[in-house]
């Protein structure tokens, strides 16, 4: 899980898990997969909408860990962030790829989110033992909003703006303004 | 005006830089440069890592759902086609070894290298099967992908079901602001269509959902602006191409 208290157990674990893919140990990958995979499915979820989009996306980024796990420098970061960075770039070209060839009626970006990846609902559910949640909580309910939905649901600078009905340069310095404050914050 | 490296200015803009491209604003040609600076900078590297591990809690607020049974079997019988990171750095220094190394960076050097590169693709080739081989998991059809000098740049697999991939067999030199796309032909009256973008030479899923696929179908790769060609057609030279034949 990507977050609390077993946290750094677990990074280690799935490091090792990581060192071990590298020299070609496919049951460190099933190890990885049975921890992280119904998280991974959640997140590619919230980006994709659909289900079956979510798993290819959670697919394609177990073969790509495996293929780059000798890649992975634990001096650089841990290996609980490198697995969902890979993630999130995967469903991020997915989803903005079929944004681009999707031709049916209900393009992905017309897909309702569900309520539980609101902004707010988010919030709530944010661990309140972590640095963000305080450090966004300092943020307007707005400003910390447009952030969540570009983090959450994947919404690009004219997909918000179209969605708050701003101009997209007021969306780009806020975010611009609000990430310099939450990086003050974080430290 | 410009400021000393380690100015508050400067590490403002670079953590809003990090900060904007891990939640995934940042796109296209200024997303690529964005990566090369990062493989580059350690400052931004670490702003890039800072941001993943704080957002990471968020991504932890995502409800669990438990995958479909049928998920790690895809994932196993894709995974059994490739080498395992290690046995491919092994084949790599020993290609490099036997083809003194860098040609491939440089046109001009290929073209005489015909020789050379048709070792490389040949020994590349038996390894490549000798994978399928062990995996019992076959493409149907395969394409061979060809330099001008029939060097062996990649390969196209098509999968029974539908999927189709593209693995580079050597890495392709990319100039700044530049990417390599990847089209298909089937019908000439229909002309070329675009089937993935990349910034560099790594094996990608082609999306030929909706498009025809047989034998003796053109792939090919092109050289075109970081966004891909701007007119929807290949603008740029062709870096490789070969037409897909049925695995006996």
């Amino acid at each position: 899980m990507a977050s609390e208290a077993g946290a750094a157990g677990e990074r280690t674990e799935i490091e090792q898990a990581l060192l071990a893919c590298a020299a070609g140990d496919k049951l460190a990958l099933r190890r990885i997969y049975d921890a992280q995979s119904p998280r991974m499915v959640g997140v590619a979820q919230r980006l994709l909408k659909r289900r079956a989009l979510a798993e290819e996306a959670v697919q394609d980024a177990f073969v790509l860990i495996w293929r780059h796990a000798a890649r992975f420098d634990p001096e650089r970061g841990s290996g609980l962030t490198w697995i969902y960075a890979i993630l999130r770039n995967r469903s991020l070209s997915i989803l903005r790829d079929e944004k681009r060839t999707d031709t049916r009626e209900d393009p992905v970006a017309e897909e309702l989110a569900s309520e539980e990846d609101d902004p707010e609902t988010v919030m709530s559910k944010l661990s309140d033992a972590k640095a963000l949640r305080a450090c966004l909580e300092t943020l307007t309910p707005q400003r910390r909003g447009i952030v969540l939905l570009a983090f959450v649901q994947g919404l690009t600078h004219g997909e918000i703006a179209g969605r708050l009905g701003m101009p997209i340069g007021t969306v780009k310095s806020w975010i611009r303004r609000s990430l310099i404050s939450l990086k003050e914050c974080l430290g | 005006m410009t400021p000393s490296p380690d100015s508050p200015d400067d590490r403002q803009e670079r953590d809003a830089q990090a900060g904007e491209y891990v939640l995934g604003l940042v796109e296209g040609a200024e997303r690529i440069a964005l990566e090369r600076r990062i493989e580059q900078e350690p400052a931004l590297a670490r702003s890039v890592e800072s941001w993943r591990s704080h957002l990471a809690a968020i991504d932890a607020t995502a409800r669990p759902i438990p995958p479909s049974p049928g998920l790690w079997q895809r994932i196993e019988s894709e995974i059994a086609a490739i080498l395992p990171a290690a046995e491919r750095g092994r084949a790599k220094a020993m290609k490099a070894g036997r083809t003194l190394g860098d040609w491939w960076d440089n046109l001009a050097i290929w073209r005489g290298a015909a020789m050379a590169g048709a070792l490389a693709a040949l020994l590349l080739g038996i390894g490549l099967i000798g994978a399928l081989d062990r995996a019992g998991r076959q493409p149907v059809m395969v394409a061979v992908l060809l330099t001008e000098a029939s060097v062996a740049a990649a390969v196209v697999h098509t999968f029974a079901d539908g999927r189709v991939e593209m693995l580079p067999l050597q890495a392709i030199d990319v100039p700044p602001g530049k990417a390599l796309e990847i089209w298909t032909l089937w019908d000439r009256s229909v002309g070329p269509r675009s089937v993935g973008l990349i910034d560099r030479a790594r094996t990608t899923p082609l999306r030929l959902d909706q498009l025809p696929l047989g034998q003796n179908q053109l792939f090919e790769i092109t050289l075109e602006p970081a966004t891909g060609s701007p007119t929807g057609r290949p603008t740029g030279p062709i870096i490789a191409k070969g037409t897909t034949s049925q695995r006996l």
